[in-house]
């Protein structure tokens, strides 16, 4: 960080010590080994000496004097005391305050046993209260939200939950009410504290006042065993401590991981384990009968099965989908079993709701810590990232908020990062490469949608440059904005921000669990592991392959509107649930259909695997050795912490029994031995092996490096009808997906969508709120439940995919550049 | 007269009170502070007091205790508070009846009878779960289940008696109550400690 120039020089307890410039004198005492206790202090929020207990002795040259060391900033020649007998008495004085109005009730806290209240007790505290009347009283637990119960009366007023709120998830939801004796954290009447990072007060609380509903005295601290993983609900790749007791996971915790997710989590990162733990997950494989049904199997029945399939077939007509929540190891199996056994390249991990493959690896990409420099610019160009990337909106938002970035919108609706945004430019879905060439003077001087030529060219001179002045590092955050309209539309306008901005960088905001991982190891259409086309990386793979594919497959749209077409006599699915996932649910009903035997490896009986002839039971990611890839291409652990149910195999063990019915050796009898093989085929993984990932554990291993960018085909758009209404369709954090329905704190929470208008062309549709109007699309006439919306543009409608109310993917049809919805007259 | 002299302790020993007793069909008394066969109390209003903490089963140098906690139902409380034990077992194949347990329990929830003679002929017997620990709901006295040999008296003074030193060690609180009241007994008198004179008569015979 800083070098030894210049460092400050101080004194603790006798002792010379070198802080850094602007160290607080309790973390320059902490790292040179001298503990002062604490609670309102944390490393990732700003200090605000609320709870008094950091009090130690310091010499300034003034004389000695009780000072709070976590709003003290290390300054030369600073004398600290702290162990003398004025510090040790304020410490045991401030702990004996502190415990004045604690209600002690220890033995039914769920934080008895890790409380940073009971440990600094018992280390500074003063061995006894001399307090004998009543202690203040107030309801015991009240809920603040569906997830987190509040214990007024464990409370020591630290300032940390509602700081969290505030400074970190910008969700001031939680609030220091009353005065004196009487002050409490409290909600606001009326309004719970529905953040979807509220978990994460949970975790910071130093006592027991907040705890999580799904935690709720299931076991003590005690008890647990812990190992940290990395969480795979969404591309970010938190770090998480997964902590389990009698083989059953029961709660996931943050870890500060400097360059992800400093500690933070969303709720359904940490939440998300009731899902894997839940009694609905498929224990033993199934195989549908000739009754029609499909019934319980042994392993060797349903694999002679699935390999009796795959003998024989044309390469041609197989397709395998999905595979972006398998770990890197699975996934690579699964690419040597599927391009190099099979030898078909009609692979895709992405369902037709992601961007192309060969042109996100071809982008100059950026770390989390790159878009997040202090002082740079970010563009959105994708999805809203507190919706979809939770942990990459807290690192954003302080970016933004606090570090001076400046943060530029290119979404054709408001997101979470609106509030911060130094300009938002309301793309209409299908424009937004005319908007991006008005920002560079290219193009008429008409607006473009609701975006004023002026507009779009002030924020052109700031993202080139001109504006703010150079050596501002320019991020684009870059993914598909709407899943009705194609991908064309955000690839042709990020190649122009990419042509017009000098080093420009791209950070990738595909969503799902390990899709980075997918793309870097060819679990895509026209390209092996390591980043590389199939033509470039023929010569690597013939030694170690028995095959390779020929040409460039069909990715997964395409494929399945082959299978549609009788062209796909084996489908496998790697944990893709088509019939949710994909954008266009006609589509996906027609190619499953469509589609001869249908394999499906999967965690629970999804609508899909009620479809499929050979159902593999897979083990979830608590249950499986491996490691992931994040949206920067940063490689780290996943550690495997409880057994799965009944006879549930890893993935890449699916695929070596497989291939070696088919009489093929994938070389593969364990995840590391991934690493050897993918240390010889793959350039950019050479630099990674089990015992490198298990040194940098925490933050993992950064890979870098692909193919050159390339150019997809110009997106032809139609030009916008007056009369029509764009169909913007974005997600929400909670859907009805799989993962998220067998939560059981999440699952209530996904919410109802109904067709938003913006409120102006609402009032014009003449409907009530609620109400029900008929609007005509590609797909037909279809009756939808209205509502007015301030975030939605004018001449746009919104909907939330995968939701209760209004089925999105009945709306979308997958081929259409853009979709435009009429209102059909009464 | 040496034939008598050999005689002269069997004859001497005959009229003396008999050491040896019939067991099992007679049984000794036992010290006050036997560490027996567990038993899980209420309140006197029948409510349980172990309220899940897992205290026990963390400082159980055996292992042999398995609790797990719950919340309460607010309408139908198990026990006072928020938390109830949901899942109790003692497997008394480890259980080397040490009493930590005991110390450790912040609400007398647990004690221990001084019942010791029990065997069982398999191993699911051997566990104890909570509804054999658990005193009887009506009298307070713990369930008899067919494999032990209880007696009378032993199931008796279970609670905090098996306290071992007064809160905090202070002789401040020596006489004073400083438990809760139980089912089927109700608020015992205080313990009186070595030299506590009469108020605890027979037993201190017995146990000093």
């Amino acid at each position: 960080m800083n070098d030894v120039g210049q460092s400050v020089e101080i004194t603790v307890d006798g002792r010379t010590v070198l802080a850094n410039p602007g160290e607080l004198l309790i973390d320059a005492c902490e790292r040179t080994g001298t503990y002062i206790p604490r609670f309102c202090h944390h490393p990732r929020m700003r200090p605000v000496g609320m709870c008094r207990s950091c009090l130690v002795e310091v010499d300034t040259g003034r004389g000695p004097a009780l000072q709070a060391s976590c709003m003290l900033e290390c300054s030369p020649g600073m004398q600290v005391d702290t162990e003398s007998e004025r510090t040790r008495k304020a410490q045991a004085g401030v702990l004996e305050f502190l415990l004045v109005n604690h209600p002690l009730d220890c033995p039914v806290c769920d934080k008895g046993g890790e409380c940073p209240l009971q440990d600094q007790t018992m280390a500074f505290g003063p061995g006894e209260s001399r307090f004998v009347e009543e202690k203040r009283h107030f309801e015991k637990p009240i809920p603040v939200n569906d997830n987190v119960f509040l214990d007024r009366e464990r409370c020591i007023l630290c300032d940390r939950c509602t700081r969290f709120a505030d400074e970190v998830a910008g969700d001031a939801l939680i609030h220091f009410q009353g005065r004196g004796s009487d002050t409490e954290v409290n909600t606001f009447p009326d309004e719970p504290f529905s953040s979807y990072f509220s978990g994460n007060t949970v975790q910071v609380c130093p006592v027991g006042a907040l705890t999580a509903a799904p935690y709720r005295f299931k076991a003590r601290p005690w008890d647990l065993e812990e190992v940290e993983s990395t969480s795979v609900v969404d591309s970010v790749g938190s770090r998480i401590a997964v902590q389990s007791s009698r083989d059953c996971v029961l709660r996931f915790q943050g870890v500060d991981a400097d360059a992800v997710n400093w500690g933070w989590l969303c709720d359904k990162e940490r939440f998300i384990f009731e899902a894997y733990d839940h009694e609905d997950r498929l224990g033993t494989p199934l195989l549908r009968g000739d009754d029609g049904d499909l019934a319980p199997t042994g392993w060797g029945e349903a694999l002679a099965a699935a390999a009796a399939a795959l003998t024989d077939v044309d390469p041609d007509r197989i397709a395998v989908l999905g595979g972006a929540r398998l770990t890197n190891e699975s996934q690579y199996a699964w690419t040597k079993f599927a391009k190099g056994v099979l030898g078909t390249d009609h692979v895709d991990a992405q369902l037709g709701d992601g961007l192309p493959a060969d042109f996100v690896l071809g982008l100059p990409r950026a770390t989390i810590d790159e878009a997040c420099t202090p002082g740079g610019i970010i563009v959105l160009l994708g999805p809203d990232p507190k919706e979809e990337l939770g942990s990459l909106y807290l690192r954003l938002r302080h970016a933004v908020v606090h570090d001076g970035a400046t943060l530029i919108e290119l979404t054709p609706r408001a997101t979470g990062l609106t509030p911060f945004a130094d300009h938002s430019l309301r793309v209409r879905p299908g424009e937004a490469v005319d908007v991006v060439r008005a920002m560079f003077g290219e193009g008429g001087t008409a607006p473009i949608g609701g975006v004023t030529v002026e507009e779009a060219q002030a924020v052109g001179a700031i993202v080139s440059g001109a504006a703010v002045g150079q050596n501002r590092p320019v991020t684009v955050l870059l993914g598909r904005q709407s899943l009705a309209e194609a991908p064309g539309t955000v690839v042709d306008a990020a190649l122009v921000l990419h042509d017009w901005i000098a080093d420009v960088r791209f950070l990738s905001m595909l969503r799902r669990g390990n899709v980075h991982g997918a793309l870097d190891l060819g679990l895509a259409p026209g390209l092996l592991p390591g980043r590389v086309g199939l033509d470039e990386g023929r010569p690597r793979f013939a030694a170690a392959w028995p095959t390779t594919p020929a040409t460039k497959g069909r990715d997964a749209l395409e494929s399945l509107r082959a299978a549609a077409d009788g062209e796909v006599d084996v489908l496998v699915l790697l944990g893709a649930d088509v019939l949710t996932d994909v954008p266009d649910h006609d589509l996906a009903r027609r190619g499953l259909e469509g589609a001869g035997t249908v394999i499906a490896l999967d965690l629970f009986a999804t609508p899909t695997v009620a479809a499929a002839d050979v159902v593999l039971p897979a083990t979830a990611p608590t249950e499986t050795d491996g490691t992931v890839t994040n949206l920067e291409g940063r490689v780290s652990i996943v550690a495997r912490k409880v057994t799965p149910p009944g006879t549930a195999r890893p993935d890449w063990m699916i695929a070596v029994e497989l291939a070696r019915r088919l009489g093929a050796d994938l070389g593969i009898s364990s995840p590391d031995d991934v690493w050897a093989e993918l240390s010889v085929v793959s350039p950019i993984h050479a630099h990674i092996d089990p015992e490198a990932l298990a040194v940098q554990a925490r933050e993992g291993i950064l890979v870098s490096g692909g193919p050159a960018l390339v150019r997809p085909a110009p997106l032809e758009v139609p030009s916008h009808d007056k009369n029509s209404y764009r169909l913007v369709v974005t997600r929400s954090m909670y859907d009805c997906g799989v993962l998220t329905a067998h939560s059981r704190s999440l699952a209530g929470l996904a919410p109802v969508t109904r067709l938003a208008f913006e409120p102006t062309d609402f009032a014009a549709l003449g409907v009530a709120e609620g109400g029900r109007i008929e609007v005509r699309g590609p797909r037909g006439n279809i009756d939808v439940v209205v509502g007015p919306d301030s975030r939605v543009t004018k001449g746009t409608a919104h909907l939330l995919f995968n939701q209760r109310g209004v089925s999105a993917g009945d709306l979308i049809e997958a081929t259409a550049a853009v979709i435009d919805l009429t209102v059909v007259p009464v | 007269m040496g034939y008598f002299r050999g005689f002269a302790v069997t004859f001497r020993k005959l009229w003396e009170k008999r050491v040896t007793i019939p067991y099992p069909e007679q049984k000794r008394d036992k010290p006050e502070r036997l560490h027996g066969r567990h038993v899980l109390n209420r309140y006197e209003d029948g409510m349980e007091k172990c309220i899940g903490c897992e205290l026990c089963a963390g400082v159980c140098p055996a292992n042999c205790i398995y609790v797990r906690g719950a919340d309460n139902p607010p309408d139908d409380p198990v026990s006072p508070g928020e938390r109830f034990g949901f899942v109790y077992e003692i497997n008394y194949l480890r259980c080397i009846h040490c009493d930590l347990c005991v110390e450790a329990c912040p609400t007398e929830a647990i004690t221990e009878s001084k019942l010791f003679e029990f065997s069982f002929t398999n191993r699911s017997d051997a566990v104890y779960t909570k509804d054999e620990l658990m005193v009887d709901g009506e009298t307070g006295r713990p369930q008899q289940l067919p494999w032990e040999d209880w007696r009378d008296g032993e199931d008796t003074h279970t609670s905090g008696w098996m306290r071992a030193t007064s809160p905090s060690g202070s002789a401040a609180y020596v006489g004073k109550v400083s438990w809760s009241g139980e089912l089927g007994y109700g608020i015992r008198a205080p313990e009186q400690g070595r030299s506590g004179g009469e108020a605890n008569g027979d037993d201190e015979e017995e146990g000093s």
